[in-house]
C-alpha cells in the first residue's frame, strides 16, 4: 500500500498556472462572444392563444408520416430543448426520420395567468392546440410526445380524450411521485403549499432554478464553472456551453394556481399512481389508458428518477407498452450525441410500427 | 533559491489578483443611478455570476493554498491531517460551496426583511412591537401592534428554521470529507494515486455530492427544509398584510385586489368557453365512448352464436345493411382489442 495522495507539485503549480492563462484568455473569448441562439429549425405557427403558441416544423422536406406528431412539454423551463442547435436537435432529427412535428410554446406566465389551473392547461389549453392539429390534418387522432411534466400532461389528457390520441409517448416522465431518490419530491412533502402559493403568486422562475441547482449544489454551482474554463479557448464549445446555460435560465415563471395543484396532487398526494386523481372533476384513471404507449426515460435522471418513469408500466391499461431506458441523463436525452443516434430513431421506429 | 521561490509566488499571486478583479470588473453590471432605489442590493442576475466567479475563485484559492503547504508532497501517513487542512477548516474557500447554496436566497429574503424593519421604524412606529417578546396589546392600533408582534415572532422562526437547515448542510460538508478520506482510501494501490489538485477536485466534489444526497433525502432534512419555507412563506405574508394595509391608507392598489380581480376575470373565461362550447366537448367524449360500446355489442352479436340460436344470429346480421356493417368495421375493431386486451391493473 501507498499514499493515496501523491501530487507532484511542480505539476501542480503547472495546473494552477494553466488554469490562471486560460481564464485570463478567456475573458476576451468571452467578451467576443454573442449571445447564443436556439429554436433555429424552420418552422410557421399555426395556433395561439394567450400566451401559448403551436409551432409547426416545415423541414426541408415532406414529411411522409399520415399522423403528425404533437410535442407536450412542461411548464418550467421552454421547449426549446428538443430544438437546441443544429447537430443537437431531436426536433431536426424527428423530421429527417419522416415525422411531421408541432410543439406547443406555453410563453412565459404573467399576474394574469396566476389563476390558470391544471383543467385550464389540460381541459383547456391542450386540448383546443390537439384539435388544432387535428383540423389541419382532418384526423380524428394525433401522435403526442410528452416530456417530463408535460409527460404527466399528456398521460392526464390521454385518460380523458383518448379518442383524439392515437400513439402516446412519453419521456423523462414521472409518474410514481414517491420512489424513495425523489429528492424533490421529499423536499416538498412537507411544504405547506397553500401558504406559498398564496404568498408568492406565481412562482419565480429564478426560485425554480434555485431549487434545481441545489439538488446537486457543488456540481452545478461550481464544478460546472470550473470545467468551463478548460474550454474557454474554444469558441465553438463555449458557445455550446453558454447555450445551454442561456435555456437553463431562460424559464418561466409558474402560474400559482396550477402550480398548487401539481405539487398537492402529484407531489405530495401521488394522485396519478393511487388512482384518486382528478383534472375539472372528472377522474384521471391510467389504467382506462388503452392507446399504444412509448416509454422513454434516463438511467440518470436527477431530476425524475428512473423508477419514477417505469411505474407507468405497472398502472397503464394499453396492452401495447414498450419502455425504452436511455444511457444518459435528464438533458442528455436531447441533447448529448449518443441521443441524437438512438432517441429519434427509436421514436419514429415505434410509430411507424403503430401507423 | 527559497527566496527566488518565495518572490516568484508573490509575484504570482499578485497578477492572479489582478486577473480575478479583471474579470470580476469585467461581468459586474455597472447600477443604474437612480434616487429611489432602495439600499444597495445585487441585481438578481448578478448573485449567479457572482457565485459563478466565487466558486472559480474558491477553486484558485484553494490550490494556491494546497500547493504552498507542499500539495502532496508529506511524510507517509500524514495525508490525512493534509486532507483535514485542506477541506475541513471553516475558514477554507469550499465550506462556501455548501454553504452559499442557500446564502443567496436567504440574504435577500434577510435584506428585505431588514428594509421593512427601518422602513417600520422610520414610519412613525417608533420600536417595533413584539422584538422584546409578545406582549398584551390595547387601544387604538390594536390591531398593528398584534401584527407586528406576530411578524417579529414568525421572522424569529424563520430564522431558526434556516439555521437548523444551515446546520444540516454543515453536516453535508463534514460528511463529505469523510467521505473523501475513505475514498482516497481506495486509491492508495500502485497505479490509482491521485496525482493532481484537479482529481483530487473531482474527487471531493463525488464525495461532498454523495453526503449531500443522503443528507437531503432523510426525513430530517425533509422536515427541516418544510419549515424553512413554511416560516419564510408566513414571515412573508405578514410582511405583505403590513404593506398592503399602508398602501390601503395611501390609496394604492393592493396586490389582493389586483389578484382577486384575475381571479374573477379567469372564471368568466371558464364560463365564457363553456357557454360556447355549449357543453359539446364533453358530448363528443361522451359519443366516442358510446360508439366504443355500440362496436363492441355490434361484435359480440356478430360471434358466431351457440348452436342452440342459430335463427337468432341469422335475424341480426338480416336486420343490418351489409355497406353499413362495412363502414363500421375498421374503427370498432380497434375499439374492441383496446377494450378488452386492456389490462387493468387496480
Amino acid at each position: 500500500m501507498q499514499e493515496p495522495l501523491r501530487i507532484d507539485p511542480t505539476r501542480a503549480l503547472t495546473d494552477m498556472a494553466t488554469f490562471q492563462r486560460k481564464l485570463a484568455a478567456g475573458m476576451a473569448n468571452l467578451r467576443d462572444m454573442r449571445e447564443p441562439e436556439y429554436a433555429n429549425t424552420p418552422r410557421e405557427l399555426v395556433y395561439s392563444e394567450d400566451k401559448l403558441k403551436v409551432w409547426h416544423f416545415t423541414g426541408a422536406g415532406k414529411s411522409r408520416a399520415k399522423t403528425p406528431l404533437l410535442i407536450v412539454y412542461a411548464l418550467v423551463n421552454t421547449v426549446w430543448m428538443t430544438d437546441l442547435q443544429a447537430d443537437r436537435s431531436m426536433v431536426s432529427n424527428l423530421l429527417e426520420q419522416g415525422e411531421d412535428v408541432y410543439l406547443i410554446e406555453w410563453g412565459y406566465p404573467d399576474g394574469a395567468d396566476r389563476w390558470l389551473t391544471l383543467d385550464d392547461y389540460i381541459n383547456g389549453y391542450l386540448d383546443r392546440c390537439v384539435d388544432a392539429v387535428r383540423q389541419r390534418h382532418d384526423l380524428d387522432a394525433i401522435n403526442l410526445l410528452g416530456i417530463c411534466q408535460g409527460g404527466a400532461f399528456s398521460l392526464c389528457y390521454t385518460a380523458l380524450h383518448q379518442h383524439k390520441v392515437k400513439n402516446l409517448i412519453t419521456m423523462v416522465t414521472p409518474v410514481d411521485f414517491h420512489t424513495p431518490d425523489n429528492m424533490l419530491s421529499s423536499w416538498c412533502r412537507n411544504m405547506d403549499v397553500d401558504l406559498f402559493v398564496d404568498t408568492m403568486g406565481n412562482i419565480p422562475a429564478g426560485l425554480m432554478n434555485y431549487v434545481y441547482l441545489t439538488l446537486k449544489p457543488i456540481r452545478l454551482n461550481q464544478q460546472k464553472y470550473i470545467g468551463m474554463v478548460d474550454i474557454l479557448d474554444s469558441p465553438v464549445e463555449l458557445e455550446n456551453f453558454l447555450r445551454m446555460e442561456r435555456w437553463i435560465f431562460d424559464s418561466p415563471d409558474q402560474a400559482g394556481e396550477a402550480f398548487r395543484q401539481f405539487i398537492k396532487d402529484f407531489y405530495q398526494a401521488n394522485k396519478l399512481v393511487k388512482g384518486t386523481l382528478e383534472i375539472g372533476g372528472q377522474p384521471v384513471d391510467l389504467g382506462m389508458i388503452t392507446r399504444p404507449v412509448l416509454n422513454i426515460f434516463a438511467e440518470h435522471d436527477h431530476l425524475v428518477p428512473p423508477d419514477a418513469s417505469r411505474a407507468l408500466g405497472k398502472h397503464i391499461g394499453t396492452t401495447d407498452y414498450t419502455q425504452l431506458a436511455f444511457k444518459g441523463g435528464h438533458i442528455g436525452i436531447y441533447v448529448s450525441s449518443r441521443a441524437q443516434r438512438e432517441v429519434p430513431p427509436a421514436i419514429h421506429q415505434w410509430l411507424r410500427q403503430r401507423s | 533559491m527559497a527566496d527566488l521561490a518565495g518572490d516568484f509566488m508573490r509575484d504570482y499571486q499578485l497578477l492572479a489578483q489582478q486577473s480575478w478583479d479583471a474579470w470580476t470588473r469585467q461581468f459586474q453590471q455597472t447600477p443604474a443611478t437612480n434616487p429611489f432605489a432602495p439600499p444597495p442590493a445585487p441585481a438578481a442576475g448578478n448573485e449567479t455570476l457572482e457565485r459563478t466567479l466565487a466558486g472559480m475563485k474558491g477553486y484558485f484559492d484553494w490550490m494556491q493554498a494546497g500547493i504552498a503547504g507542499g500539495g502532496g508532497a508529506t511524510p507517509v501517513g500524514d495525508w490525512q491531517q493534509q486532507l483535514q487542512q485542506m477541506f475541513g477548516g471553516a475558514a477554507q474557500p469550499f465550506s462556501q460551496a455548501f454553504g452559499s447554496i442557500d446564502s443567496a436566497s436567504a440574504e435577500s429574503f434577510t435584506r428585505q426583511s431588514q428594509t421593512w424593519w427601518k422602513a417600520v421604524q422610520h414610519g412613525g412606529f417608533g420600536e417595533v412591537p413584539g422584538m422584546q417578546g409578545a406582549t398584551p396589546a390595547f387601544g387604538l392600533n390594536r390591531e398593528q401592534q398584534m401584527q407586528q408582534q406576530a411578524l417579529a415572532a414568525a421572522l424569529l422562526a424563520s430564522l431558526q428554521a434556516s439555521a437548523r437547515y444551515q446546520e444540516l448542510i454543515q453536516r453535508a460538508n463534514a460528511q463529505g470529507v469523510q467521505r473523501l478520506q475513505d475514498k482516497l482510501a481506495e486509491h492508495a494501490e500502485p497505479g490509482r494515486q491521485i496525482d493532481s489538485m484537479k482529481g483530487l477536485y473531482d474527487l471531493w466534489v463525488d464525495a461532498s455530492e454523495e453526503a449531500y444526497a443522503d443528507i437531503a433525502l432523510s426525513d430530517e432534512f425533509r422536515d427541516v427544509y418544510g419549515e424553512m419555507v413554511n416560516t419564510q412563506m408566513r414571515a412573508r405574508q405578514l410582511q405583505q398584510e403590513q404593506t398592503e394595509r399602508l398602501c390601503r391608507e395611501l390609496g394604492v392598489p393592493t396586490r389582493s385586489e389586483v389578484s382577486s380581480l384575475g381571479e374573477r376575470l379567469q372564471a368568466l373565461r371558464r364560463e365564457f368557453r363553456a357557454s360556447r362550447a355549449g357543453g359539446s366537448v364533453d358530448h363528443a367524449d361522451d359519443i366516442a365512448a358510446l360508439r366504443q360500446e355500440v362496436v363492441a355489442l355490434k361484435r359480440q352479436l356478430a360471434k358466431p352464436a351457440p348452436a342452440a340460436t342459430p335463427r337468432a344470429a341469422n335475424k341480426v346480421a338480416r336486420a343490418k345493411s351489409p355497406g353499413a356493417a362495412k363502414k363500421a368495421a375498421p374503427k370498432p375493431a380497434s375499439a374492441v382489442t383496446s377494450r378488452t386486451g386492456s389490462r387493468k391493473r387496480k
